[in-house]
């Protein structure tokens, strides 16, 4: 029983490279420490092996999911099935975490003073990307619980890695929350256990506990205590209270990889539980469409009257979550599609944003200068001024805000919308119609800071020399956006 | 053809927005004139040829490039191409204030290609995307380049134009997913010939509703309006122009593309409330334009009472009131546009637009800016041989005598709103032309139109002209289409 018969090292590459890359790196830094240029290489190298080893999984014709790990004949379940969804966000894990890995770059002018050195920073990347990859995949209790804290706890570390006090409390604050939502979703996870006598997330044994009536509570309490835990992971309010400290307390990378690679893991984790419990229609799915209602509008409102640029990207995180997890509130076949759909979108975008952010926050203030690098008014002019990364990140925002030419947002919504449409649930689509607008109202905000001119005499800081990797950083997302925007089946292709 | 009228522009404003950033106004404007006189050669070939376009984009959301051009939108997309010559003609000697020259052509080009794919597009979410992709552009022409003076009402309009409309456009889009999704179909010909049938009159009447208020913050509608104003008085010329001419248009074509040909039950309706608002838009933009001492939010006040026209004719549900729409549609693009063209000119050289400040008659100083101004608020209150009379003597016709299924009594009272609105339309005018145009006085002297300004001016005079002489041609045009569209909807 407990032999494995089956094990394809080839469908389970695309987390086993990341995993090997930590590896690698730590043990690179243990025999040649000072190398750091060649540590931050090999994660590179094996992040971009990862993506290359995805790539079949998401571009397969069929729709029958890759497996690997099944146990013998009767039982026959598998526990790593990734399909067409699963297989596009590990894609993304892996992207997102390549171009964070990029911003995180060591230069010659060490900008954070990291503790331990780049060589933990690129192993930690590689671990917290490692989760990701998994817990898209996991089909058993095991090593969902596993690979989604694998996802989470690295990232703590990499928060706090910046010895500020600042990231000392955002890093605490993630911490906490964390452990919460761990507890929460541990006893979420026995308490499915209980409910279905089964140690994976199988629709047939989830079906039969819904049937039986006194099992049907059970398994129930055990999907709202999944949600509430993943709702954290997502920063869906009300469990969104960490997001801004934590993205203001890192580096803009680690927000970014905040923002981008932990997003999707815990969307991904959220399909995974999903899936089986499709047939449990109402409760559960009113409680999705809610917490999604309320995280657009919070999220919106609160992003509305944020000056830092973090800050405001945090918040908008707390709404687009939302957004992200619109679709799943309606119980239609294309849901996770589409869920999956606006969270690759999302991703794509705020990862250039956050790019560029990270970009201008470094640049040196000029003598005078009136805006800090981490304020909006810092970006004035920035169109004209650096018209590389003013429009990158014109692009990003107008993505986020769903505007043409920011197509890839704008399609993004409809997919989004979609199934909320098609499931006849006016009141939740008339209040993502009202967010829509609010999120408009929220980005050009901003890009309008980016078109205008500097009063006389104010000066920003000046973006003279842009690193190479975060140059290379800021091109491979903008190319992305660019790419997605003009054929939005790069990306929704992807899905399935 | 089709493809080319929209390429064309679009290359042309990418690269002026990217690598010809440095360009001066002269190569600028000599580029932008020449793209916008493709396409319009274009569109005209594509008006004669009728081409089809048909090519998957998104397959996994069933998205196509689906394009082709029919009675009814073929009358828009030349007027789109025509003014698209005429704003890049009529920038030529007055270079944009506020940004780069290049930057303002590439706004002035990527909205008219958006506006042409709406027009062309027939796929319903197609339709949307293209709908959506002028609000950028605008938003910039507006906060970037309207009215120097004042910078803090520049944003204000600005961001107030672009919350309504992408409102409005959201809304639509709920609309248009849940017509998709109940008819099965994103192929806006098939759903037409469907008209609904298979569909719950409820559920017709609800996406009909959304649709309708989605596009009346287009048209726009009275009470969804407020928008209008101000973006008229902050944005350029230019701006103005194609805000007037095809910005709104996108919204009534929208309404006679979507709930109207698709879903006829429901919108029969819901066609008494967008007949009885657009019967108060008629008395409330006629009223505002009696008090309103700004010369340019006068013209846009005017824009709201003739859209009432626009909307009372299609919500009378006949032929008539559907050809009378679309005429008016025409005709308001035309007029509209001659009175921003001479308005923004009056603005430019007084430096407001105050009508309260004595200033030298028209008639004395500036006798070709005078004549059309004459020329454009005759036709604004519908006097027959220019263009404005025949779309609202129609409107008022087809309202009086509306569809079986429309409540007789009060589309007959609001014919007679509507007549009355002509009465309010003959006051406002004449005030106008009182205070501008009459009188002796000849200080301060201002400069007369020539050049480029006034070639535009007269295109459009005589465009007005021809239009109320000679109506025919513009009515034939749609009457194929519009049978066919009701034909479908029996």
């Amino acid at each position: 029983m407990t032999t494995l018969v089956t094990l394809d090292w080839l469908v389970l590459a695309p987390v086993l490279a990341p995993a090997a890359g930590a590896v690698l790196v730590l043990l690179l830094d243990a025999v040649a420490p000072r190398l750091s240029q060649v540590h931050a290489g090999v994660g590179v190298l094996a992040l971009v092996a990862g993506i290359a080893l995805a790539v079949p999984g998401a571009l397969s014709a069929t729709d029958a999911p890759l497996r690997t790990l099944c146990l013998p004949a009767p039982d026959g379940a598998c526990l790593y099935e990734a399909g067409p969804v699963a297989s596009a966000l590990q894609l993304g894990a892996l992207a997102s975490a390549l171009v964070v890995l990029l911003l995180m770059w060591p230069g010659e002018r060490e900008r954070m003073t990291v503790q331990g050195g780049p060589a933990v920073v690129v192993c930690l990347v590689l671990a917290a990307t490692a989760g990701a990859c998994g817990v898209a995949a996991a089909h058993d209790l095991g090593s969902w619980l596993v690979c989604l804290e694998l996802a989470t706890l690295p990232v703590v570390a990499l928060v706090a890695l910046r010895g500020t006090v600042a990231a000392g409390r955002g890093a605490l604050a993630l911490l906490t929350t964390s452990l919460v939502s761990f507890a929460m979703l541990a006893l979420g996870a026995a308490l499915w256990l209980v409910a279905t006598g089964e140690a994976v997330f199988a629709q047939g044994a989830a079906q039969a506990a819904l049937d039986a009536d006194d099992r049907r509570p059970v398994l129930g309490l055990a999907v709202v205590l999944l949600l509430a835990g993943l709702g954290f992971k997502l920063s869906l309010v009300p469990f969104h209270a960490w997001t801004p400290q934590a993205y203001a307390g890192g580096s803009e990378a680690v927000a970014a990889f905040l923002a981008a690679t932990s997003k999707v893991a815990a969307l991904a984790a959220l399909v995974v539980v999903l899936r089986p419990v499709v047939a449990a229609g109402a409760p559960v799915l009113v409680a999705v469409g809610m917490l999604a209602a309320v995280s657009m509008t919070v999220g919106n409102l609160l992003a509305l009257v944020q000056d830092d640029p973090v800050r405001l990207l945090a918040w908008s995180t707390v709404a687009q979550a939302g957004w992200v997890v619109l679709p799943l509130s309606a119980l239609r076949g294309g849901s996770a599609a589409a869920s999956g759909g606006y969270l690759l979108a999302y991703v794509i975008a705020t990862l250039v944003a956050f790019a560029v952010v990270h970009v201008v926050g470094a640049a040196p203030a000029a003598r005078g200068a009136v805006g800090a690098p981490r304020t909006l008014a810092a970006y004035t002019g920035l169109l004209r001024s650096h018209p590389l990364l003013g429009g990158a990140l014109g692009l990003a925002l107008l993505s986020l805000a769903g505007l043409p030419p920011g197509v890839v947002g704008l399609v993004a919504k409809v997919v989004a919308l979609r199934p909320v449409v098609d499931g006849g649930q006016w009141v939740l689509a008339l209040i993502a119609v009202a967010n829509a607008v609010l999120g408009i109202a929220v980005y050009l905000r901003w890009f309008a800071v980016l078109l205008r001119d500097p009063e006389p005499g104010e000066v920003g800081p000046v973006v003279r020399r842009v690193d190479r990797p975060a140059l290379a950083a800021v091109v491979l997302s903008g190319v992305a956006l660019v790419a997605t925007s003009v054929m939005p089946q790069l990306l929704l292709g992807l899905l399935g | 053809m089709i493809l080319a009228s929209l390429v064309v522009p679009a290359a042309v404003a990418v690269w002026l927005l990217t690598a010809g950033r440095g360009l001066t106004h002269r190569a600028a404007n000599v580029l932008t004139l020449a793209a916008s006189v493709l396409t319009l050669w274009a569109v005209l070939m594509a008006v004669v040829l009728r081409p089809v376009v048909d090519r998957a984009w998104v397959p996994s959301m069933g998205l196509r490039w689906q394009l082709t051009v029919d009675g009814i939108s073929a009358p828009l997309l030349l007027m789109v191409a025509i003014l698209g010559v005429g704003v890049a003609l009529h920038t030529t000697d007055r270079p944009p204030l506020g940004g780069t020259s290049a930057a303002f052509h590439a706004c002035l080009l990527l909205v008219e290609v958006g506006a042409l794919a709406t027009f062309y597009a027939r796929d319903a979410v197609l339709f949307f995307v293209s709908f959506e992709l002028v609000l950028v552009p605008m938003w910039v022409l507006i906060t970037r380049f309207g009215d120097p003076h004042r910078p803090a009402e520049r944003a204000d309009a600005g961001g107030r134009f672009v919350l309504y409309t992408a409102f409005g456009s959201t809304l639509m889009l709920v609309g248009i997913l849940a017509l998709v999704a109940k008819a099965g179909t994103a192929d806006l010909e098939v759903l037409a010939q469907g008209a609904g049938r298979g569909i719950p009159v409820h559920t017709q009447v609800l996406v009909a509703a959304l649709l309708t208020a989605g596009l009346a913050v287009k048209v726009p509608v009275f009470p969804l309006h407020t928008w209008l104003p101000s973006a008229h008085t902050i944005a350029p010329t230019a701006g103005s122009v194609l805000l007037a001419a095809v910005l709104l248009k996108m919204g009534t074509y929208g309404l006679v593309r979507l709930p109207l040909a698709t879903l006829p039950a429901g919108f029969a309706r819901i066609a008494p409330v967008l007949g009885v608002l657009g019967a108060i838009g008629i008395l409330w933009g006629g009223l505002a334009c009696l008090v309103e001492r700004d010369l340019k939010r006068l013209v846009a006040y005017s824009s709201v009472a003739h859209m009432g026209f626009v909307a009372l004719g299609l919500a009378s549900g006949t032929r008539t009131g559907l050809q009378a729409a679309l005429f008016a549609n025409i005709a308001h693009g035309v007029i509209a546009s001659l009175l921003f063209v001479v308005v923004g000119g009056l603005k430019e050289r007084w430096g407001s637009a105050d009508l309260a400040t004595a200033r030298a008659a028209l008639r004395e100083v500036a006798p070709r800016l005078g004549f059309a101004l004459v020329v454009g608020f005759a036709a604004s209150l519908g006097l027959p041989g220019l263009a404005g009379f025949w779309g609202e003597f129609l409107s008022v016709y087809a309202a009086w005598s509306p569809a079986d299924d429309r409540p007789g009594g009060l589309f007959r009272a609001l014919a007679v709103v509507g007549a009355l609105g002509t009465v309010l339309a003959a006051a406002y005018s004449l005030r106008v032309l009182r205070t501008v145009w009459a009188g002796d006085r000849t200080s301060p002297p201002i400069e007369d139109s020539r050049d480029s300004e006034w070639d535009v001016a007269a295109v459009l005079v005589l465009a007005t002209l021809a239009l109320g002489i000679a109506p025919g041609p513009l009515l034939a045009m749609t009457s194929g289409a519009v049978s066919s569209l009701l034909e479908a909807a029996r």
